[in-house]
């Protein structure tokens, strides 16, 4: 049995000679970008490398801890829905680190970004707080086992992976999957799907990338506000903190849904593990509504296809 | 001089020192079809798959459940993962990717599956990951010559290898070479699985590079794309 090394190192060991011959070098950077296509400033698909939603801070701290699976707000302008501060959310994070008891979210509608909200999203909200303070169907869709949507896809706390292709740059998250076309512009009618049609391209070291061609069965949060097919998402990927953080900076408009845009961020934070690799989606395997606390059904095939 | 990358078909001029595809015939990147389906898999060399006694119980067992709804086929009915390799038998694209350098990862359409095959490391004993069972697998590979030979152990138990209800083994083993030919795919499997079977057997799939197709999104419950071009789907 013969096995061949990976070409890449060649290539590295091909430059390190060119480079002992006084000739051009070709660093490692240079030869991760002939293989992903990203500016060495954006490189996230560096072997055993992920972005954790979030890292347990050494002592309890509030303020990290509500980060867990939420967004955070705009350096300005309206923000994403929040909760009501008369009934503060405490993720399981904050309980455990606060060791208060869990709750489930009640959106505010009276804030900014609850003013934004059209009749129609705003009265589904109205509906939802009712269930949540009735300690029913409060969790979101995700552990449901539904797919989340965009920008929901970013608010699971886990590690995401990311392949970068000069062509594609694919987001794995959870067992979900987003793939990103890279340089070329939206189908003249794309399919509604799960995660919409998302088209990038980098702009120096960001990655910019609009979605559009949704299909209006997910939410935009985790307090389960409704969208149209009309969303329209800019995301834009950047590395801060000295590579060590990828933020997500998004716009969200829908004119079906939301009288003005609205933004929001969330940062994820490089970890490094040799073993690295996306999960399966084992969502499904366990799943049923056990407590009868009015949980919604995990998505299931009414039909196979096949 | 020559020097090879991986993954991409770049000639490039540096400094009077040829970088070439040299290992072009290494390149399996690329979106993938299948132009058929057979909810049983087929034996290479013809036949059937070689249970022995505990395997034709089991397999009756499966099958009586699946008609009579007893056993649930979950993998299609709430979209876990299909496991290896009825995974490979899949009428809906995949896609290949070659980056990270260290891994090979297929990405499925259907239920969006991924598998990652961790380049020129050892396979994990099945001790050291019985503890953590995945549908498809651990799954590690290597090249030989223009053949990505891909070895996997550490399965998931509630799986099939098929559509039928084809057992397996807790301790199963699978090895594929997989290799490009003109236009197509091929990936050749072995099953090894005493437990369920009296020997090694074989399945061989064959797809076609597909690079005009985009690989969709895929929920559960959702409607999906048209398969009657895939010879052998129901209902075309």
């Amino acid at each position: 049995m013969t096995k061949n090394p990976p070409c890449i190192r060649h290539l590295l060991a091909g430059a390190a000679m060119i480079g002992a011959l006084g000739a051009i070098r070709v660093p490692a950077a240079a030869a991760d970008a002939l293989t992903t296509g990203a500016p060495p400033g954006l490189n996230l698909s560096a072997p055993g490398i992920a972005w954790a939603g979030f890292v347990q801070p050494r002592q309890p701290n509030y303020e990290i801890a509500r980060t867990f699976n939420d967004y955070s707000n705009p350096p300005s302008g309206i923000g994403p829905v929040s909760d009501d501060p008369a009934h503060p959310f405490a993720n399981n994070e904050v309980a455990r680190e606060m060791r208060v008891p869990s709750t489930y979210r009640v959106a505010d509608l009276n804030n900014a970004a609850g003013r934004n909200l059209m009749p129609w999203v705003r009265e589904a909200l109205m509906k939802q707080n009712a269930l949540a303070l009735q300690g029913r169907n409060g969790e979101p869709r995700e552990p449901r086992c539904w797919e989340t949507g965009v920008p929901t896809f970013h608010l699971n706390p886990g590690q995401m992976h990311v392949i970068q292709t000069p062509k594609q740059v694919v987001l794995f998250l959870t067992g979900r999957i987003r793939h990103i076309w890279l340089n070329v512009p939206h189908s003249a009618n794309p399919k509604p799907s799960w995660y919409g049609e998302s088209v990038g391209h980098y702009e120096g070291d960001t990655l910019v990338v609009d979605t559009i061609g949704f299909n209006d069965k997910t939410f935009v949060d985790s307090y389960r506000t409704p969208h149209t097919d009309k969303l329209h998402v800019v995301e834009r990927f950047r590395l801060i903190d000295g590579g060590n953080t990828l933020e997500v900076a998004f716009t969200v408009e829908d004119p079906g849904a939301f009288y003005q845009p609205w933004s929001g961020t969330r940062n994820r934070h490089r970890v490094v593990n040799a073993n690295n690799k996306p999960g399966e989606f084992d969502c499904p395997e366990s799943n049923g509504d056990y407590y009868n606390i009015g949980l919604e059904p995990i998505p299931t095939a009414q039909k196979i296809d096949f | 001089m020559k020097v090879c990358v991986c993954g991409v078909g770049l000639s490039l001029m540096l400094a009077g020192a040829a970088v070439s595809a040299a290992c072009a015939a290494q390149e399996i990147a690329g979106t993938y079809w299948a132009m058929s389906y057979s909810p049983k898999i087929q034996v290479l060399g013809g036949g059937e798959p070689p249970l022995n006694a505990a395997g034709k119980v089991a397999y009756e067992a499966n099958q009586k459940g699946l008609k009579d709804g007893s056993v649930v086929d979950k993998a299609r009915h709430v979209c876990l993962p299909d496991g290896v390799p009825r995974v490979l038998e899949t009428p809906y694209p995949f896609e290949i990717f070659q980056v990270p350098v260290d891994h090979v990862t297929f990405v499925y359409e259907m239920n969006h599956q991924t598998r990652v095959i961790f380049m020129d490391k050892p396979l994990p004993t099945l001790d050291s990951v019985v503890g953590d069972p995945r549908y498809n697998g651990h799954s590690v590979g290597h090249w030989e010559g223009d053949t990505l030979v891909v070895e996997s152990t550490g399965f998931a138990f509630n799986t099939f290898l098929d559509a039928s209800g084809l057992p397996h083994g807790d301790e199963m083993t699978t090895v594929e070479r997989i290799r490009k030919v003109g236009n197509q795919l091929e990936d050749v499997i072995t099953i090894h699985d005493l437990e369920m079977y009296a020997r090694d057997w074989q399945a061989r799939f064959v797809y076609d590079e597909r690079d005009d197709v985009r690989v969709e999104d895929y929920a559960c419950n959702d409607t999906h794309r048209d398969l009657s071009g895939v010879k052998g789907v129901q209902g075309h």
